[in-house]
């Protein structure tokens, strides 16, 4: 699962560096992944796609702080920020029983003990079971349980000739999920620092793209003078204002 | 949460908790205390720990700026540019300002070792402002070589009580040690640098578009690249060499420069004056590129600008 179409990091870069469509794949790419981390979280006090949306704004914050060079595979990086978002919705959402990371931690250790013990035995495991699987105490098995209230429909296994299949919520199509998707593409795109160019007038904006080659074939300042029917010292000094914008913006650029 | 010491411009504490309740319990009282003096108060925190302090202070809670880290930590240096806008915005309203944030310090030792140096930073870069800010830390789940730095990079440090710690370092030479040392790229292209700004973003702006960066990231390298190359003709003799390439998957370019260069690990990090002579360059050039980088070249210097 993850990437398979292109080089991963060219991706990152691309979705980093404001490439709408390339934040979009990637986040495509990594939807199944958040989904299944999500089930690690549902509870009657958090929906799925409340979930499914907090870990696409975790797979974000991840992609705004990776970085390559220091080796970490991009999933094992990002699920960090994606776990720890779904944890902070789960918080948030159950006070005042807020459950600190630790406990929470502790409790997803316990979902996948169970969900391990599960497709291993097809039967629900005894704590006993869960106490030799964690190196928890029964105590603090008993106490994560009575707090965790998630309803178990989808979590049940599926048996089929070769044994455990998955769970019903694997197999079963989604429409809040999909729903949830289509949203967090939205989120996607709307979730990056503010536009550098934003306070350019029209003219300079033009001037600046057509002389740098941004999304266009450059052009000389002659041949856009022409084209605009002004004098080249005339264009030139619209370029200097509008770089002068740009350096003034430059200096507070997250809150542009 | 009163200090045994009181200062006139910034104090740069750290607070390490233990539970929820001891978060609050600090956190809320802090805040509240400063509002009820006539200062002005900012909350930075996950979002439910944003909740735990709106419970606590009730209707008060609406005279606080209340910060979602998710979104303002990104990248050391434009957290640096977010708060010192946002103690500025307070400062407007009221002498002095409170805050409380938890950083978001991530899950790897490369993220610790940045974000260890974004705090000793700090103790410069609101040097002049008249705040008390208290970096919040969850010791439920600290590691330990984070724990360390807490106290390397805050002159105090309340656990159950304040301490002052003696293991307070200079600044600089925190952010000299935890800033890892920039690889050599032997395979860049060099290409000249142009005789002139508009010569030298001409070629950057050819490169960027070859390289198909985005658009967006393409502009802010323009603007990152003018500032270190205006940099390099005003204190470096000119630029000797642009260099260029792609390394793991992002756009690199390097401005080598024939001058003395420099030695300052601080460089860039420090908020510009209000005329933007001093100090503006680099910081700029740090906020739009996704990393710089300071490197020694023969002769002369080379900054490295990653897009």
């Amino acid at each position: 699962m993850g990437i398979r179409q292109e080089p991963e990091q060219e991706l990152i870069a691309a979705a980093e560096g404001g490439d709408e469509a390339a934040r979009a794949r990637l986040v495509s790419s990594f939807m199944p992944l958040i989904g299944s981390m999500a089930r690690q979280y549902r509870s009657s006090a958090v929906d799925r796609e409340e979930l499914l949306q907090e870990g696409v704004v975790g797979l974000l914050r991840a992609l705004r702080r990776y970085d390559a060079k220091l080796g970490t595979p991009f999933w094992a990086y990002a699920s960090w920020w994606v776990r720890q978002a779904m944890q902070q919705l789960v918080a948030e959402m159950t006070r005042p029983v807020v459950l600190s990371d630790r406990a929470l931690r502790r409790l997803a250790r316990v979902k996948e003990a169970r969900r391990d013990y599960m497709q291993a035995n097809s039967r629900e495991p005894s704590v006993a079971d869960l106490v030799e699987a964690t190196d928890l105490t029964r105590e603090q098995i008993e106490r994560l349980l009575a707090v965790e209230r998630a309803p178990r429909g989808l979590d049940e296994v599926l048996t089929g000739e070769e044994g455990a299949t998955g769970t019903l919520g694997d197999l079963v199509a989604d429409p809040v999920a999909e729903d949830a998707y289509e949203r967090a593409l939205e989120l996607a795109n709307t979730d990056s620092m503010g536009d550098l160019a934003e306070g350019l007038g029209e003219r300079e904006r033009l001037v600046l793209h057509a002389h740098y080659g941004l999304g266009r074939p450059a052009r000389t300042l002659r041949e856009i003078a022409g084209e605009l029917d002004l004098s080249v010292e005339r264009v030139r000094q619209i370029e200097e204002k509008a770089l002068g914008k740009l350096r003034e913006a430059a200096i507070w650029p997250e809150t542009a | 949460m009163d200090s045994a010491h009181s200062h006139a411009g910034l104090r740069h504490n750290a607070f390490v908790y233990e539970s929820s309740d001891q978060y609050q319990g600090r956190v809320a009282p802090f805040l509240e205390e400063g509002l009820a003096a006539g200062e002005g108060a900012v909350a930075a925190g996950s979002r439910d720990r944003l909740a735990l302090i709106r419970d606590a202070l009730g209707s008060s809670s609406k005279r606080v700026t209340f910060l979602e880290t998710g979104s303002s930590y990104t990248r050391p240096v434009r957290t640096l540019g977010l708060y010192t806008q946002t103690l500025l915005r307070e400062l407007r309203a009221a002498p002095s300002v409170r805050v409380a944030a938890e950083v978001q310090y991530g899950p790897t030792p490369g993220d610790w070792q940045e974000w260890m140096a974004y705090e000793a930073i700090s103790n410069c870069s609101y040097a002049h402002l008249p705040a008390w800010l208290v970096c919040t830390y969850n010791g439920e789940a600290l590691p330990d070589e984070v724990r360390d730095a807490v106290w390397q990079t805050h002159p105090q440090v309340l656990e159950d009580e304040w301490h002052e710690s003696s293991h307070f370092e200079d600044p600089a030479s925190v952010v000299r040690a935890r800033t890892p040392e920039p690889e050599p790229l032997p395979h860049l292209r060099s290409l000249p640098p142009g005789e002139d700004l508009e010569g030298f973003r001409e070629r950057l702006a050819g490169e960027l578009s070859a390289a198909s960066v985005p658009q967006r990231r393409a502009l802010e390298m323009l603007v990152a690249g003018t500032e270190v190359a205006r940099n390099a003709w005003e204190h470096g003799g000119g630029p000797d060499e642009l260099r260029v390439g792609r390394v793991d998957g992002r756009f690199v370019c390097e401005v080598v420069d024939r001058g003395p260069g420099f030695d300052d690990p601080l460089a860039g990090y420090l908020v510009p004056d209000e005329d933007r002579q001093q100090g503006a360059g680099l910081w700029i050039a740090r906020q739009m590129a996704w990393l710089v980088e300071v490197l020694p070249a023969s002769p002369g210097v080379a900054v490295r600008l990653w897009a």
